[in-house]
């Protein structure tokens, strides 16, 4: 991101491999001594990528714990009648699970579901506000995935490998386009739900430089680590205090001449530009009661209605990439109330958000992508030693997920799982296919975005994936 | 070796050429296969022509000679046509003219191949003749290569510059002025040896040299993954501190990490120091198989002790052949195999101190059970007359119990051994879902109840008598069925009954009679009370008749593996059965007597049992259990070889994936590297033996590159993790090579390492950069200068510490946490608070510092330290604004500012000139050198404009400073707390200059 400069060995170690020649270029001719920002040198040098393409920045919605597919957007009224038996042995294969067995009851789905817009998106009761915009929904309800446990799904879904240490999807986006913005770190994480699963590791840059790091905004008053001063180091003070560490680092300069003090100057430029940056950011106040009611938020109480109204606000300061994690979709039990729950805190303001961006004309060049790291079980959960029953357990094999806005298809569903929801039927989605297509819709071809490390080049997608141009517009 | 010789003869000749620029021109001896060729090679076309057979195009290998038709090749990347030309358009991949023109060259010098550099062992190369005044022998090899382009080294850095560049380098901290002018006004000759001597032998050292062992080891305090809890494996920290500053040599060190518990008869050193390999993750989510994450904890031995030791990218061959290497899928897995034969317990480290004071407490105990009845409330009135009905009851429920010894005794995976006593131990893994079948002679009596104990001990984890070690509570277990037939029948279970039943899940049921439901949901446990006997007993409802051999089984596992790791079965035929007690097996026994079958000892043994559990006396009972209980050890992770009787088998994984498991694999090592002693066992102790032999041509030049990096900046092969194909060459291969033998020849000695390393001209040169030369070598690959290198994290904290004058010398322990902004742990699952030490251990050494793997102490993360979640050989170093941010805000920086802060107050106090020897005093505490008068006085009006805001602004004052009430001296408390805080910004606080 924008606030972490380029050093001098980054560019030496020739981190631009596979960005293309442009972007290699820009690299290794990036005049570094110049004092001022890195906006027009090195890894954060905005670039084209491979072809031209629609969106420019995205919106990473990750439902963390998994919602329930099937008391949303899949509804199966097979296992309503099925309710209280077990499903066919043929069906359930050698799944094993963590808290089920495969004989367990079918749980029908908890709520009812309708038909919305023109395209008639089918979705269930709590998710009445995303109705409204089921015209620009790209909806796959044939998403699967190879991990069962949440730590290594979520980390699959935002880094390509279920094991910690891969580039997330946010450094992909950076290494790729580069940033827009000089004010703001260029990839934002915002966590608005319980603790997260995967940690720290799904939004790291992995291999790459840790400038590609996602930037974690805090909850409190204080969104970035360390962005005040503490208590008593007033405003002028701290004027006073860079302006000493400018003029003592200038002067030290001429006789050290080290290119590297200049970056450490612009650094703390970069970061006197950032205290003020980031409180105007998160000032609401300038939003209209209007704006704030569709998003249903209250500008002082951190929530996810607001993460969504502050991630509208950075995308129109040139944020690249920001990842709202929603962790407590994990409904080992009542699923009914976890579903109704999660969907009161976090429906209205995703809906909010994609209408708020169409209407501001940001929704073409900004891709919104909602969803879990996989699905629910068709099957009840139940297990009195701990406590637990109308609960779903964890699906890989089949779940939903949608997108919407930059260069995806609106209106339009994809994908489709057997009568019992259990396995997808047609035009499965891998998440791997996910992330080549999210690429896609940046202008990548996945296969060639390349970062070499440990003697090879690696991709978001590792081996596998294909775009899925159906999904696109 | 030839190829040095050649290399040699090549300086040589550039030496003895070097009068004038116009005759430096080497005769065309055609281009080095190893240094141009091959890089080329590795890259444009190895991926498709190389080592993997699976990859292999048009059945063509160019990684080894013989099978290359030069004029082919040659017209194949010089073709016009895009489809003929190679590489292909497709790979993305293009030949530059001058990449062309080598191969070309190398064509024409008849294709000559070597086998890959780092494959051949060093050998020590004779040291180039010395034209300057510098006899070091790192000197004469740099200075050859620099006069060969032309380039002069830097001048000496000044005194000052450089004792605190080897304060940092080899101790992690700057020196205080006192330390630094003593070096400076030594004019002895040898006083920078001195030095050196002094910072060797510090106790900082192993402090300092062991973080940098510990990003290889991916040391942390918490197992990973989603739970990410904390786990206790500082005691392998503490050994690497101790064996660093013992100078234990890297042969030895490396040994007792891989297979310390295989040495004859190991020391609990030698057992801490295998933790090397226990820093591996753990995930601990319910849905997981605890075998695919072991298996992932494999993969990541097998990678990381390539990289650390071999320096090559093995983790490449887990899916594959190596494309670029010559590592075979099956040779993975053969270095797998010898890494994959140990089990991994806790381990309980036994304190010579422990002995002493258990022995006491267990008198004390003794003392107070004698006493006991003397303690009963009402002077004992009451006492004989609830002994009797105590007595009366337990009888009713008592039975004798006969242990019987299983026949036959076979499980789904862990192996159980059945022990003296008829006692039955399990050992080995485990699964989530595990089975144990006992089969029972038949009897000459009938059995109308069976008894199960569950027995402690202290080889199970938490002293069991479970095997759960992950997820659940440590020790527990979780029996979901007890089953027994006989004559192919199943036996119906009338009642059962417990001596303790606990859910690990809040207060749902279980109990032994939900292990006969059939349910493989509900079942028995006993949380919060492990390390001790427990007892369930199940009534037949219909006796098996004597004569009758049966069968038990028995399952265990709930969502996480949670099996009985020791226990017994007994028998009683005693019709109504009995119930389950808890009192000890020989009081238990007693109550099957009667009055006059008990001797006064007997009587003696049920009165105090019978005390020991009177609610009149719980109080002095607890007390009396208390002192009985082991003492807390500390506890740490170790791995242990498996008995001979039961080996793990390895197999090879088809696409390195975990499900798909292939043929059974025998150690072994890649056939491209030195060859495994024919008579040394294939078992990890051999492993850790070859890797460390002199024959590795890698050991010890990726050792002495790794070491080198940290001093200079950068590795002289700059690849630190890659000695490989595609790793870079060595920039001074004669020198990596003679350090290489030196070290070996020297006993592996790091410290005599880093003496040689430190005392050469060419480690003392000064770090400015002169543009022009700047210009010729901008990264510095030729070492006309020293390095300038941010300060590793910790390293940057602990010299603030210093600085302050509040670093704590205090070594060892149990981690500690140091305040850092509010929410940084929260993000991880369970949102754990991080709760800051208190006094002392906010300001001990940083590599004592909590390291938490999914969210990583703030300051360190920013400033590019590793997670802990894969080997790292070398940081990344940033330099960036949310640094920036955390030196002027962090709130651990304040405190470290106000602790500096409150020195300098009292130093400017007692000196009258306007502040002025007090700003150099700050300067000179925090960047050692002497300030120039301009420094000075910038920090003094900023000084004095401080003093003025403050004293217009008291409240604010308070603040600066956290001072709880209105002190006249707050003022320059906290303005000098906003001196040391900018001082702390500087580039060169941040720096080795």
């Amino acid at each position: 991101m924008l606030l972490r400069t380029l050093t001098r060995r980054h560019l030496l170690a020739g981190c631009g491999i596979g960005v293309g020649n442009m972007a290699l270029n820009s690299l290794l001719t990036g005049q570094l001594n110049t004092g001022n920002t890195s906006i027009e040198n090195g890894p954060l040098h905005p670039r084209l990528p491979h072809f031209p393409a629609k969106a420019k920045a995205v919106i990473h919605l990750l439902m963390a714990g998994a919602p329930s597919q099937l008391d949303l957007f899949d509804p199966k009224p097979r296992l309503s009648k099925l309710e209280g038996k077990p499903l066919p042995k043929s069906i359930i294969g050698d799944q094993r699970y963590a808290f089920i067995q495969q004989d367990a009851a079918v749980l029908g789905p908890r709520f009812p579901f309708r038909r919305h817009g023109e395209s008639g998106a089918v979705l269930g009761s709590p998710l009445h506000h995303l109705g409204k915009v089921a015209d620009r929904l790209c909806i796959v309800k044939s998403m699967h995935t190879d991990q069962f446990n949440h730590a290594p799904a979520q980390l699959l879904m935002n880094t390509g490998f279920p094991q910690p240490g891969r580039p997330s999807l946010g450094s992909w986006t950076l290494y790729g386009l580069g940033a827009e913005t000089n004010d703001l770190p260029a990839f934002v994480v915002m966590s608005t739900g319980s603790g997260v699963s995967g940690g720290n590791a799904l939004w790291s840059s992995g291999f790459m430089p840790t400038l590609y790091t996602g930037t974690r905004f805090r909850n409190g008053r204080d969104p970035i680590l360390n962005v005040s001063a503490p208590g008593g180091f007033d405003e002028e003070l701290q004027r006073d205090t860079y302006s000493l560490v400018s003029e003592l680092n200038r002067t030290r300069h001429q006789v050290i001449r080290d290119p590297e003090i200049e970056t450490r100057i612009a650094a703390f430029e970069m970061a006197a530009r950032l205290q003020v940056s980031a409180p105007e950011l998160m000032d609401l106040k300038s939003e209209g009661q209007a704006t704030l009611d569709s998003y249903g938020c209250n500008p002082d109480k951190p929530s996810f209605a607001r993460a969504c109204l502050l991630a509208r606000r950075m995308v129109e300061r040139g944020v690249r990439f920001i990842n709202i994690i929603h962790e407590g979709w994990d409904a080992h039990t009542d699923v009914a109330g976890n579903t109704r729950s999660n969907c009161k805190a976090t429906d209205r303001g995703t809906a909010a958000l994609i209408a708020d961006l169409a209407q501001r004309g940001l929704l073409d060049e900004t891709l919104v992508i909602w969803g879990g790291e996989f699905g629910r079980t068709p099957m009840v959960e139940t297990n009195p030693a701990l406590g637990r029953k109308q609960g779903r357990d964890h699906h890989p094999q089949a779940f939903t997920m949608f997108m919407a806005g930059g260069g995806v298809r609106a209106g339009y569903t994809h994908g489709e799982t057997d009568e019992f929801g259990f396995h997808i039927v047609k035009d499965p989605v891998h998440v791997y296919d996910l992330q080549a297509t999210i690429l896609h819709s940046m202008g990548f071809d996945h296969e060639r975005l390349t970062y070499q490390t440990a003697g090879r080049d690696y991709r978001l997608t590792d081996v596998h994936g294909k775009v899925i141009p159906a999904l696109l517009a | 070796m030839s190829t040095s010789r050649n290399h040699l003869s090549a300086w040589l000749t550039i030496l003895l050429a070097s009068t004038t620029p116009a005759q430096r021109t080497i005769p065309d001896q055609g281009p080095s296969y190893t240094r141009d060729v091959r890089p080329i090679l590795s890259k444009n076309c190895f991926a498709c022509h190389g080592p993997d057979p699976g990859a292999r195009k048009a059945k063509l290998r160019l990684d080894r000679p013989g099978e290359v038709q030069t004029t082919k090749m040659l017209a194949r990347i010089t073709h016009h046509d895009p489809d003929e030309i190679m590489p292909p358009t497709s790979s993305g991949k293009t030949l530059s003219s001058a990449q062309v023109a080598i191969l070309r060259r190398w064509i024409a010098a008849g294709a000559p191949y070597q086998k890959h550099w780092s494959f051949v062992p060093p050998k020590r190369p004779s040291l180039p003749p010395t034209s300057s005044n510098t006899q070091h022998p790192i000197d004469r090899f740099v200075r050859t290569r620099l006069a060969s382009q032309s380039l002069t080294p830097a001048p000496r850095a000044d005194r000052l510059t450089l004792v605190r560049r080897v304060f940092l380098d080899l101790i992690g901290l700057p020196p205080t002025p006192g330390e630094a002018d003593a070096f400076a006004n030594d004019s002895s000759p040898n006083a920078y040896e001195k030095v050196i001597d002094r910072l060797l032998a510090s106790p900082h050292y192993g402090e300092r040299w062991a973080r940098r062992w510990l990003d290889l080891a991916r040391y942390a305090d918490s197992n990973g993954y989603e739970k990410d809890r904390n786990r206790s494996i500082w005691p392998y920290r503490d050994w690497v501190i101790r064996a660093l500053n013992a100078d234990m040599p890297y042969d030895q060190f490396t040994i007792e990490q891989i297979a310390g518990d295989m040495l004859n008869e190991p020391t609990p050193d030698q057992l801490i120091a295998t933790g090397f390999h226990r820093n591996t993750m753990l995930n601990e989510e319910g849905g997981i198989d605890p075998l695919e994450y072991r298996y992932h904890a494999m993969t990541d031995r097998v990678a990381t002790t390539g990289t650390v030791f071999l320096g090559l990218t093995t983790g490449c061959a887990q899916c594959h052949t190596h494309k670029f290497d010559p590592i075979t899928h099956t040779e993975y897995f053969q270095l797998m195999a010898f890494l994959n034969n140990a089990d991994e317990p806790d381990f309980l480290i036994p304190a010579a101190a422990n002995q002493g004071a258990r022995q006491s407490r267990v008198a004390r105990a003794n003392q107070l059970l004698s006493k006991l009845g003397d303690r009963w409330p009402d002077r004992g009135e009451s006492q004989q007359i609830k002994f009797a009905q105590w007595l009366a009851d337990l009888r009713r429920k008592a039975a004798p119990w006969r242990p019987l010894r299983p026949r036959k005794v076979t499980t789904n995976l862990p192996l159980l051994t059945v022990e003296g006593d008829s006692v039955v131990f399990c050992s080995g893994d485990t699964t989530k879902h595990d089975t144990y079948k006992l089969e029972f002679d038949k009897r000459d009596q009938k059995v109308a109840a069976l008894r199960l104990e569950a027995l402690p001990d202290s080889r199970l984890p938490a002293g069991g008598p479970g095997m759960t070690y992950y997820e659940g509570r440590k020790g527990d277990f979780f029996l979901s069925e007890f089953k027994l037939r006989a004559n192919g029948r199943p036996l119906k279970i009338a009642s059962a009954s417990e001596s303790y039943a606990r859910n690990r899940f809040g207060s749902n049921p279980v109990s032994a009679a939900l292990a006969t439901d059939g349910d493989l949901q509900t079942g028995w446990s006993i949380a919060d009370a492990v390390s001790k006997r427990h007892v369930a007993v199940f009534v037949l409802a219909n006796p098996i008749p004597a004569d009758t051999p049966f069968e038990l089984e028995m399952h265990f596992g709930r969502h996480f593996g949670s099996s009985l790791g020791k226990f017994r079965i007994s028998a009683t035929d005693q019709a109504r059965g009995g119930h389950a007690l808890a009192l000890g097996q020989p009081t238990e026994q007693l109550l099957t007597r009667s009055d006059d079958q008990l001797s006064e000892v007997d009587r003696e043994t049920l009165r105090r049992a019978f005390l020991l559990n009177s609610p009149e006396l719980k109080k002095a009972a607890e007390e009396i259990r208390g002192l009985r209980a082991p003492l807390q050890q500390t506890l740490t992770l170790i791995f242990r070889e498996r008995p001979a009787h039961h080996p793990r088998p390895t197999h090879r994984h088809h696409r390195g994936e975990f499900l798909q498991p292939r043929e059974v694999v025998v150690p072994g090592v890649p056939e491209a590297l030195h060859s495994y002693p024919a008579n040394a066992p294939r078992d990890r102790l051999g492993f850790a033996r070859w890797l460390v032999s002199r024959d590795n041509p890698l050991a010890a030049r990726v050792l002495v590159n790794r070491h080198w990096a940290t001093l200079f900046g950068r590795g002289l092969v700059q690849t630190i993790d890659d000695f490989g194909a595609q790793g870079a060459p060595p920039t001074h291969p004669e020198l990596l090579d003679w350090l290489a033998v030196e070290f070996m020849d020297e006993g592996w000695s790091m410290k005599k390492l880093h003496r040689l390393l430190v005392t050469s001209e060419t480690y003392k040169q000064s770090s400015n950069i002169d543009p022009e030369r700047l210009a010729q070598d901008p990264s510095n690959r030729l070492l006309a200068r020293a390095a300038r290198p941010r300060l590793e994290a910790e390293i940057l904290r602990d010299s603030f510490l210093k600085a302050a004058g509040v670093l704590s010398a205090r070594m060892f322990g149990p981690p500690v946490r140091p305040p850092q902004p509010q929410g940084v742990t929260e993000v991880s699952f369970g949102k754990p608070r991080w709760n800051p030490s208190t006094g002392e251990n906010r300001v001990r050494r940083s590599i004592y510092t909590f390291a938490k793997r999914t969210a990583p102490f703030a300051l360190f993360q920013t400033f590019d330290a590793p997670s802990g979640e894969a080997c790292v050989a070398q940081r990344d170093v940033s330099n960036t604004a949310l640094q920036a941010l955390s030196l002027l805000n962090d709130p651990m920086m304040i405190e470290i500012a106000q602790a500096l802060g409150k020195n300098l107050a009292a130093f400017a106090r007692d000196r009258d000139d306007d502040s002025k020897s007090a700003a150099r005093h700050a300067l000179r505490r925090v960047l050692t050198r002497h300030p120039s008068p301009n420094e000075v006085s910038a920090l003094t009006e900023f000084l004095a404009r401080q003093r003025r805001r403050f004293a217009a602004d008291p409240t604010s004052a308070r603040r600066v400073i956290n001072a709880a009430d209105a002190a006249t001296d707050n003022v320059e408390w906290a303005a000098w707390t906003s001196v040391a805080r900018a001082l702390f910004s500087l580039d060169e606080a941040v720096t080795r200059n």
